[in-house]
């Protein structure tokens, strides 16, 4: 480590060698974190975490209650041991509250003004975080699954949403209806999820056992078909290709897009080449996977060998993402993980210190990073 | 927060440290001292094992330390650079089996355990993927190493019908002598023959399409239907068919009922957990067709039990979920 710094001092190596040897070392060295708490407000469970990618401070956490929870993460007491603080929620009072669970929670990808909340209730809700009410609200004809915003497009502002039933439906936020219906899947879709790398490119994942990659702007059905077996690929059998053998719960793309990784309900991990839907044959051993609804889980950015966060029954499973071996089990939940949320923050300190937020698990050397999860 | 303290002595480990076991064969050299012969702890003695170069560790695919975050901080000095260097001595790899550690030599030393006698020689010897993930301790190397074998020719993977997980893996030269004599003097036998002389060789996948038998290799639906009968290929869906060894119904009947019944000897043992010896020097029950350690090798590669390495040996234990 000194070695680094002297070298990245005299100019001798590159200053992303060191930052990304030192995330490294801090994923390795995750633990329980007993000094860092978040304060309980949801009543029941929690099925989605989702941290503001701006400032990294922020997070929102979506329940089985219907409840909608900000966090603030940010430690500005001086003391070690902090608690979390709810900043606001949107309770079981508020008139706009969802009627049944929340699915999925994202924020607003460029800034923290305006985040999206999706639930069984059949509608997707855009809210405005400084005035708590909603912008908009669309509404399904069956219970939405999952949906996701396009991290990195400045071109269009369409929210993918999986639903029950087999067409993935796109929302424009800037018109307020459905702009597009992508239709393919024969089952329910369990996640969604768009490229970090393109602007257009979208990953569905369904009951199934398929995963199709799609180019919202074609007109024509989807890019690729993912196929397990790898076999030669051809027009008329696409319809046999399946990525699992059972239905598909939860996608991740790694954080430079190239490939992607999902889960299923066979107990298997798989990383693809998103380029030409190759499936790289990484072998990541049993995941267990039962959920019924998607499996949320996520992928490490800014390590020298990037690691996947799997939720494997009431542990979080670590493996690296290239090579498929299981670096750990990261203990401390009593029943069932639903979904885990990564973060790496930089404050401005000398040493690029990284906060990871989430249910404590933290390098055992400085309190200052966490993993938290919530069932 | 304690740091964890020095790593439980696992066996087959003299020399390596933070590196996975590899499969170790009785060539001296390998490991930390060349000219030291290497001891592990699990029953090297047992007359059970019958490999020759597998006799000092048996299963070196899944072990788990008893507490994994040892590996953690061993990997941590890794990230900055610091590398150990390992001095190698000369290994022994028979090109015929490929070199000890890869797939080509589990999968050599796995068929013989399959008993031949059992099915008259009717059938070709049949190993599951999962027993090559019990001999070779990195997944995806196995994988990519099973591969390349399917690519130049030398296995056909097939897809065995009780589990959409479950892939046999059998010699080409096997296939096509046992697939011959089992046609041999039918009605369907043209029709096996043209299918084995341009299709094996060609497309190397488990499963073959409508268009591609029908355009790219000429077969009528006629013939394709002569190939059902035969046994050589499976009704996958509309229009597609896995490969499928002729007369291996028996064979899939005696794996589940054996896999069953070697999972419930474990099931039932107090706490769920047996010693691999002792489940090996049990008396295998009439169930149990293939063979205790051709069933064990399963189980143990598809995780349906948990490898635990402990000071008496390696520990079968149940997973929890």
């Amino acid at each position: 480590m000194l070695g680094f710094l002297s070298a990245r001092q005299t100019g001798l190596e590159d200053p992303l060698r060191l930052r990304r040897a030192e995330s490294t070392r801090r994923v390795l060295g995750l633990e329980l974190n007993k000094d860092r708490d978040v304060e309980r407000i949801h009543g029941g469970g929690i099925n989605t975490l989702d941290i503001e990618p701006v400032e990294g401070r922020y997070m929102l956490s979506g329940g089985s209650d219907g409840v909608i929870v900000l966090y603030d993460l940010e430690n500005s007491s001086r003391q070690s041991y902090y608690t979390c603080k709810a900043v606001c929620s949107i309770g079981r009072d508020h008139p706009d509250v969802h009627r049944y669970s929340v699915e999925t929670v994202q924020w607003y990808p460029h800034d923290t003004g305006m985040f999206t909340s999706s639930s069984f209730d059949k509608t997707l809700k855009v809210w405005d975080t400084n005035t708590l009410q909603t912008a908009d609200v669309f509404n399904f004809e069956e219970t939405v699954y999952s949906h996701h915003m396009s991290p990195v497009s400045t071109k269009h502002c369409l929210v993918a949403v999986g639903t029950r039933g087999p067409k993935v439906q796109l929302c424009d936020l800037k018109s307020g209806s459905c702009s597009h219906i992508l239709q393919g899947h024969r089952q329910e879709i369990l996640a969604v999820s768009w490229s970090p790398r393109y602007d257009y490119i979208l990953a569905t994942a369904s009951a199934d056992s398929r995963v199709k990659l799609w180019d919202v702007r074609r007109a024509s059905g989807c890019l690729i078909t993912l196929d397990q077996h790898n076999g030669k690929k051809s027009q008329a059998v696409e319809s046999a290709n399946t990525a699992h053998n059972g239905k598909v719960n939860g996608l991740c793309f790694t954080s430079d897009g190239l490939h992607l990784l999902t889960v299923g309900t066979d107990n298997r991990m798989r990383l693809w080449n998103s380029s030409n839907g190759e499936n790289t044959l990484v072998n990541y051993g049993k995941v267990c996977n039962n959920s019924k609804k998607g499996l949320k889980f996520t992928v490490s950015c800014g390590c020298s060998s990037e690691f996947v966060f799997v939720p494997y029954g009431s542990t979080i499973a670590v493996y690296t993402v290239y090579s498929g071996e299981q670096i750990t089990m990261l203990k401390g939940h009593y029943k069932t993980v639903d979904c885990c949320v990564f973060q790496s923050n930089f404050q401005i300190f000398s040493y690029h210190q990284w906060s990871r937020w989430f249910f404590i698990f933290s390098e055992n050397i400085c309190t200052n990073y966490l993993m938290h999860f919530f069932k | 927060m304690l740091v964890c303290a020095s790593p439980p002595p696992l066996p087959a480990l003299t020399g390596l440290r933070d590196d996975k076991l590899t499969l170790l064969s009785s060539s001296p050299g390998l490991g930390g001292t060349p000219g030291e012969t290497v001891r592990h702890c699990s029953a090297p003695e047992d007359p059970i094992f019958r490999f020759s170069s597998l006799h000092s560790y048996p299963f070196p695919g899944t072990i788990k330390s008893r507490d994994m975050s040892w590996k953690r901080h061993h990997l941590i000095p890794e990230t900055f650079g610091v590398k150990r260097r390992r001095k190698r001595g000369p290994v022994e790899s028979d090109p015929l089996r490929g070199e000890p550690g890869s797939a080509r030599a589990a999968v050599s030393e796995l068929m013989q355990l399959f008993p031949r006698g059992l099915f008259e020689d009717a059938l070709p010897p049949i190993v599951l993927r999962s027993q090559v993930y019990s001999l070779v301790p990195d997944r995806t190397v196995a994988d990519r190493q099973l591969k390349e074998l399917q690519e130049q020719g030398e296995i056909r993977i097939v897809q065995l019908g009780f589990d959409l997980d479950a892939h046999g893996i059998i010699f080409t030269e096997d296939y096509r002598t046992r697939v011959l004599k089992a046609c041999d003097g039918r009605p369907y036998a043209g029709a096996v023959q043209k299918f084995l002389a341009s299709v094996l060789p060609a497309c190397g996948d488990l499963s073959f399409q409508q268009d591609q038998m029908t355009q790219t290799f000429g077969f009528r639906d006629s013939e394709i239907t002569h190939l059902v009968n035969a046994g050589v290929l499976t009704v996958r869906d509309a229009g597609s068919w896995w490969l499928a060894v002729p007369g291996a119904g028996r064979f899939i009947k005696y794996f589940v009922k054996g896999r069953q019944a070697v999972l419930s000897m474990v099931r039932k043992a107090k706490y769920r957990e047996l010693l691999l010896s002792e489940l090996l020097g049990r008396r295998a029950p009439v169930v149990v067709r293939l063979g205790l350690t051709y069933h064990v090798h399963d189980l143990i590669g598809a995780q349906l039990v948990d490898c635990i390495s402990t000071t008496s040996g390696t520990l079968l234990r149940l997973p929890e979920t």
